[in-house]
């Protein structure tokens, strides 16, 4: 508990079993950390997660042994492909019981070896200030990462005089700090010869807090900025450079500019394949620039040019002081013409998911932090939900966790209480999490569930319709009567079924003083586009079916 | 894009879950390990690791990063082929009379082997050398 305290941490969230026992006794002599009982350690881990996203500090979370702490793993292994900041604490059975099979052991330091940045299983009293100030700083330095503490029930009751380090040297771990002049000097050089440069930003902009550098450098260049699915914030959407996201469902203009650039510099990505599709066709007229903490990134999946290894705030600024002042007014009317042919679209028709998000955006004025799950919901999010800023969109980009939505806006909520707070999910994701509602209402915590119901697995049926034929193999979901659950948990319920009726939900749940869950019942079959599937090169784009009708523009402002 | 053979060596701190760490790293990203050799080094509370791993550049590019990466890592060292000093040793039991020894024996001398051990019905023979000519040897 003083580790947690000296590190600064307000708030954990976890679960006591038989061997945290002597750490939840002495946690309620520290009124200081405040301790979240979640319902499913999963969730323990995803609160703690939407804590760090919303804020850009560690989050930490609390298990015990056995499947205590099996359970944490998917939350671990989400943090892990995201690139998150976590400290998880497990319990383990005393050490002398260690390898004998005793009652809820198992090998978690093993289980999480892939999934974790690093991990310790703590056998000496003496070594747990050293491991536990260690677990901290390696989660949040370098490219960052959840970090687990394995720790016996014998080795939580002893005592040591041992303080806790007043600076953590590791030999061997290399946080990259300033960037090479020479790779800046190069990396100016490219953009400068460039007709048709782009830049593609991703999450480690919003982790190195180099956000306002990148503006600078939009500013300064006339650069278009594109976002990935988690880079999304870096950038106010509505800054005339911003085109969004690009990619498997990325905006038509901006997975097109990333086709016909000459030079992609891309910026804290890792070039994964949502974003670039089949690699041997992506960017091919392109020069590759990578910006990144990570050198292991570096060609890891496209070939590239120039590396700048180093953390994105000083080699942003670097970089932005290097280049030259310039304006692209030929590249620029290229892509506004493809904003203008393919632009996103809200059909006038039915009640859709897109209408929602879509009036979720002009309600909310796009300030709102926005946590989802993972599906056809996550990615209309992404493309009609105009974040502002860094740490406002939290989103299982690499994992693709569905359930994450709720307990990561949960966490977000007790992080930013006055913050507006919203988790965007659908019926599926919300039934694997959905227990987190008592946590919601036994805290009173004022966060908006918008969720939307279609009786499907809605991404799985737009794949087997286009894929399979439609053949439609165990993806309607059967949903209870969330009316009664909300009531049951005590929460504010609103259904829509509606588009007329849409304006005054949101009013009303807004208004609401506590946890509101709002169904919105859609249509059942709408798919998500523009559309690359999965496989193919950026080159083929399917364009929305609806986008031919009458429709209303998603228009720049 | 060519596949060659490197030899990696890697200095690394001695703690619980280290080298089960970097293996686990190798199957998880498909690198193909050819072979592994760890110990005590001269530093206490370290060990030197040397792995053989066949790869084209671009992925012993990334098998050195992600060794790298790993935090017990000290420091990753890709050997060049020419600055490589390689050997082979074998141990090889061979079946003779003893009437056959002096025989045996003459042939251990010329590639400069060692005898270490004897008994009634055969002899253990040592060689040291570089990898491949003690392919050869061994043949003969």
């Amino acid at each position: 508990m003083e580790a947690l305290a000296r590190e600064g941490v307000e708030t954990i969230f976890g679960y006591p079993g038989g061997v945290v026992l002597p750490l939840y006794d002495e946690m309620l002599r520290w009124p200081q950390v405040r301790h979240v009982l979640v319902r499913h350690e999963q969730c323990a881990a995803h609160m703690a997660d939407g804590y760090a996203r919303a804020t850009g500090k560690t989050g930490v979370c609390l298990a015990t042994s056995g499947p205590g702490a099996t359970n944490l793993v998917t939350g671990i292994a989400n943090a892990m492909m995201d690139s998150v900041p976590m400290v998880a604490i497990t319990g383990q059975v005393n050490t002398w019981g260690i390898g004998k099979d005793a009652f809820q052991e198992t090998d978690i330091q093993g289980i999480t070896i892939p999934i974790t940045k690093h991990n310790y299983l703590v056998t000496d009293i003496d070594d747990l200030p050293h491991a536990l100030a260690e677990a901290f700083y390696l989660a949040r330095t370098g490219r960052m990462g959840p970090v687990l503490v394995d720790i016996p029930k014998d080795v939580f009751l002893a005592r040591t005089d041992r303080p806790f380090p007043e600076q953590i040297t590791r030999r061997g771990y290399f946080v990259p700090g300033m960037p090479e002049p020479s790779a800046i000097a190069q990396a100016a050089a490219m953009l400068a010869e460039a007709e048709r440069p782009v830049v593609i930003a991703g999450a480690g902009v919003v982790w190195s807090g180099a956000s306002d550098d990148l503006r600078a450098l939009a500013e300064k260049t006339d650069v278009p900025i594109i976002n990935s699915l988690l880079g999304l914030g870096t950038i106010d959407r509505d800054d005339p450079r911003s085109l969004g996201m690009m990619g498997m469902h990325g905006e038509v203009a901006a997975t097109r500019a990333v086709q016909e650039a000459d030079l992609v510099i891309g910026i804290g990505i890792r070039f994964d394949d949502r974003l670039t599709g089949k690699t041997e066709g992506f960017a091919p007229r392109a020069k590759i620039v990578h910006f990144d903490i990570d050198r292991t990134e570096f060609g890891k999946c496209v070939p590239t040019m120039c590396r700048v290894l180093g953390d994105l705030r000083h080699s942003l600024r670097a970089f932005v002081a290097a280049v030259t002042s310039r304006r692209n007014p030929q590249w620029w009317e290229r892509i506004r013409s493809w904003q203008a042919a393919h632009p996103l679209c809200v059909p006038e028709h039915g009640f859709l998911s897109r209408h929602v998000l879509h009036a979720l955006n002009e309600v909310t004025h796009g300030e709102a932090i926005v946590a989802t799950d993972v599906g056809q919901h996550q990615m209309w999010t992404a493309q009609f939900y105009r974040f502002r800023r860094p740490n406002q969109w939290l989103s299982s980009g690499g994992l693709g966790t569905m359930g994450f939505g709720l307990p990561a806006a949960l966490g977000a909520k007790f992080a930013c209480p006055d913050r507006e707070v919203w988790a965007v999910v659908g019926d599926g994701g919300f039934q694997m999490t959905l227990q987190e509602l008592q946590v919601a209402a036994e805290h009173r915590v004022n966060v908006k569930i918008a969720l939307l119901n279609n009786g499907y697995l809605g991404m799985v049926r737009q794949w087997q319709e286009l894929f399979y034929e439609n053949r439609h193999s165990h993806v309607a979901m059967g949903n209870p009567d969330y009316a009664k659950l909300a009531e049951a948990y005590g929460v504010g319920f609103f259904r829509c079924t509606r588009r007329e009726d849409l304006a005054e939900t949101l009013r009303q749940a807004r208004e609401y003083p506590g946890p509101v869950l709002c169904e919105f019942v859609v249509e059942m079959e709408e798919n998500v586009y523009p559309m690359v599937a999965a496989g193919m090169s950026n080159d083929n784009i399917v364009y929305d079916p609806d986008a031919t009708a009458s429709v209303t523009v998603e228009a720049r402002r | 894009m060519s596949t060659t053979r490197h030899t990696i060596t890697a200095l690394v701190q001695n703690e619980a879950g280290t080298l089960n760490r970097l293996v686990s790293m190798f199957r998880r990203r498909g690198f193909s390990l050819a072979s592994l050799n760890a110990g005590d080094c001269e530093q206490p509370g370290f060990s030197r690791l040397t792995l053989v791993v066949t790869g084209d550049d671009d992925t012993l590019h990334q098998v050195v990063g992600q060794i790298e990466k790993l935090i017990d890592v000290v420091e990753v060292d890709d050997v060049r082929p020419e600055a490589a000093v390689l050997r082979e040793l074998a141990v090889i039991q061979v079946a003779a009379t003893v009437e056959q020894r002096r025989e045996v024996i003459e042939i251990v001398n010329v590639f400069g082997g060692k005898v270490p051990h004897l008994s009634h019905s055969g002899m253990t023979v040592e060689l040291t050398d570089e990898p491949l000519r003690i392919d050869r040897k061994s043949v003969v």
